[in-house]
């Protein structure tokens, strides 16, 4: 049907996405005793519905659909999602569900925003392969670091659980902290490795005469995120931090990053000409 | 052909009564054939456990007169099992009164157990005996395979003991197409709601929730080692319990050297000195401390510089001594887990809670599968069944479902 644009589809993954975060509510009020199977399908439903979506857009661009704030939201919310069906395969992991439901309803809602997505203009200057892969890379990353400290947030949740004897700490299906401790650092990692292949990528896109790359407000942003995830990883890898602090310091970059990476894209001369 | 049940449990006896009635293994085949030879059951199973006796019948008699004929036969035997108690172990002393031959038609009713031997001073007042008929007796045995009659509700050990006794008969020819159903039946339930239901989901003693608890802290208990501070009954049926779920080894430390190395080879483990256990502390991960000292043994100003040899990793210290071992300020550490004996109570309180309130959620399986049983027996496929014979492999294994 010709008008049921891609948007109406992103509209119906945003609702399956609000109906997992309610159900992940009833999950927690029997403190995580019932299995999660149900909001795996429900996140598996409106993945389907979000790919579909971003499908429809990339076919009607002829390119990937990472050009506007919209697209930029939607892509880095399938990833994410994305990252969470991979990792939920596992019994025990499926839980992070009830956790990312929330977030992703969140981020769907501020994609709709009708202002992230403006009526197409002329075909951008810059397009290709290369920087669909830059973009995608980049979104896989922050799909992985918000994957990342959504297990963190279960980490600190179940290890004040087990702290102060909470009865549901043992009878919820939440699976152990040491588990939740690593996952969260395996997909720290992972999203460090897309971003930095993603961050290698835009330093060889075409860009105007006369623009510093390395004053861009974006490129400078993206190389301090770099920074302070890999500043993270090796401080773990030394065992500086706690697993507490680890857990705490993954939330608050990722926090950081979803507050200013819209502002900073719209600083951004090479992403926002 | 109705199936009945008449017996007497822990909810209705004491122990004393209990083993008055009950069925050495060795006896069962005998009292089987004894209980079909007289007439009352075309098949029979009788289920002999520390907490119950029971009897199950697939009789073509009413149920108020096959009851009546099961209790007559219960009472025979806990009489002739008294008087057996009593009587020297020469079977040459009685004529006709071997082993073998423990009960036959012509045994006198004892109508009161009453006399000296095995369980003396427990008096039988009839009361103790219950039974049922279709469809309350179906429903008790599969209540009875589910764990919901056990004394720890939901405890599994029952399945086994039921499916034993099921083989026991069958394989002696005692059971056919009514019986084997009902068990294979009963069987498939306890499989039905041990899935759907949190019935036997966690555990109620106070090593078990102390595995739980480290299950909980640690992706696995494969190589772990654990700690064991003071060797008393608790600590060591705690550490065993990790033992069996992968834990690598076991340290024992305790006041007495001899008997901390008596513990220490009974578990695999090796023993040291009480005075340096604290030099072990950093290839620890699990502690299980239950000593008779009246002060702590371990406090924080003594853990916290212990704790960074440890590189962040998580410690349990589970304390079952009363006065306790550990300082409870310990706790406030990063990276440790302190349990007293109250904790482990109040988990294992908590999953005997979760198990109550899922038994409404389990006698509407049980109910629902009943029902299904008695329409089935109704149909053509039942009376086919009586023409052909299972083995007890397959019934016991099957995975049909209803």
């Amino acid at each position: 049907m010709a008008w049921f644009t891609d948007r109406h589809f992103f509209l119906l993954a945003v609702m399956v996405y609000g109906l997992s975060a309610v159900y992940s509510v009833f999950l927690w009020r029997l403190g995580f005793r019932k299995d999660d199977h149900v909001n795996y399908y429900l996140l598996l439903t409106a993945f389907a519905l979000h790919t579909v979506a971003m499908f429809k857009r990339g076919f009607s661009l002829n390119q990937c659909p990472v050009n506007n704030l919209y697209e930029a939201t939607t892509f880095f919310a399938w990833a994410f999602v994305a990252a969470y069906l991979i990792v939920g395969l596992l019994p025990r992991l499926r839980f992070l569900g009830a956790f990312a439901s929330p977030v992703l309803f969140a981020i769907g809602v501020f994609a709709l925003m009708p202002a992230l997505d403006p009526p197409r203009g002329p075909k951008p200057e810059f397009s290709g392969a290369l920087l669909s892969f830059h973009a995608a890379t980049i979104l896989l990353a922050y799909g992985a670091f918000g994957l990342g400290a959504v297990a963190a947030v279960m980490f600190l949740t179940q290890q004040h659980d087990l702290k102060f004897h909470k009865l549901r700490a043992v009878l919820s299906l939440l699976p152990p902290i040491q588990r939740l401790e690593s996952i969260t650092g395996w997909l720290v990692l992972a999203g460090f490795v897309f971003f930095t292949v993603g961050l290698g990528a835009g330093h060889f896109l075409p860009r105007r005469e006369n623009t510093n790359y390395w004053q861009d407000p974006k490129v400078m942003w993206s190389v301090f995120m770099w920074a302070v995830y890999l500043a993270l990883l090796v401080l773990r890898w030394v065992r500086v931090p706690s697993n507490r602090g680890f857990a705490v310091s993954i939330i608050a970059a990722f926090v950081f990053l979803l507050l200013t990476f819209w502002g900073t894209n719209l600083l951004s001369p090479l992403h926002h000409p | 052909m109705s199936i009945v049940v008449l017996g007497l449990s822990h909810h209705s006896s004491p122990v004393e009564l209990r083993e008055r009635f009950a069925f050495a293994e060795a006896k069962i085949p005998d009292a089987l054939a004894l209980l079909r030879k007289s007439g009352v059951a075309d098949e029979a199973v009788i289920l002999s456990t520390c907490n119950r006796v029971e009897i199950y019948g697939a009789t073509a008699l009413t149920p108020d007169a096959a009851a009546a004929e099961l209790r007559s036969f219960l009472l025979r035997w806990g009489e002739i099992a008294s008087q057996m108690q009593r009587v020297s172990p020469s079977p040459q002393r009685e004529e006709g009164r071997g082993e073998e031959a423990v009960l036959n038609d012509s045994t006198p009713l004892a109508p009161a157990l009453s006399a000296p031997g095995r369980g003396e001073g427990a008096q039988f007042g009839g009361d103790e005996l219950y039974s049922f008929a279709e469809p309350q007796s179906l429903q008790h045995l599969f209540k009875v395979a589910c764990g919901l009659d056990s004394m720890v509700l939901g405890e599994t050990e029952i399945l086994g003991q039921l499916k034993q006794a099921y083989a026991l008969a069958h394989r002696h020819g005692h059971t056919g197409a009514r019986l084997n159903k009902a068990f294979q039946r009963a069987f498939n339930v306890a499989k039905h709601v041990r899935t759907e239901t949190n019935i036997q989901r966690g555990s109620v003693s106070v090593a078990s929730v102390a595995v739980e608890l480290a299950e909980k802290i640690f992706s696995s208990l494969k190589n772990r080692e654990v700690m064991v501070i003071g060797a008393g009954d608790t600590s060591e049926k705690t550490a065993r319990a990790l033992l069996s779920r992968g834990a690598r080894s076991i340290i024992v430390a305790n006041r007495s050297h001899d008997r901390a190395l008596a513990l220490a080879q009974e578990l695999g483990g090796r023993a040291v000195p009480f005075g340096d256990w604290g030099a072990e502390f950093g290839k620890i991960d699990i502690v299980i401390s239950s000593t008779a000292a009246p002060h702590h043994i371990l406090d924080r100003v003594n853990l916290e510089p212990l704790m960074k040899l440890r590189h962040h990793r998580p410690l349990l210290l589970i304390d079952i001594a009363v006065p306790r071992d550990i300082d409870p300020e310990v706790n406030f550490l990063e990276n440790v887990y302190l349990y007293n004996i109250d904790d482990l109570q109040a988990v294992a309180d908590g999953y005997l809670k979760q198990r109550k309130e899922e038994i409404a959620h389990c006698e509407a399986i049980i109910a629902e599968k009943v029902k299904g049983l008695l329409l089935k027996s109704e149909d053509r496929e039942w009376k086919m069944e009586e023409r052909t014979s299972t083995s007890p492999s397959s019934i016991l294994d099957s995975q049909s479902s209803f």
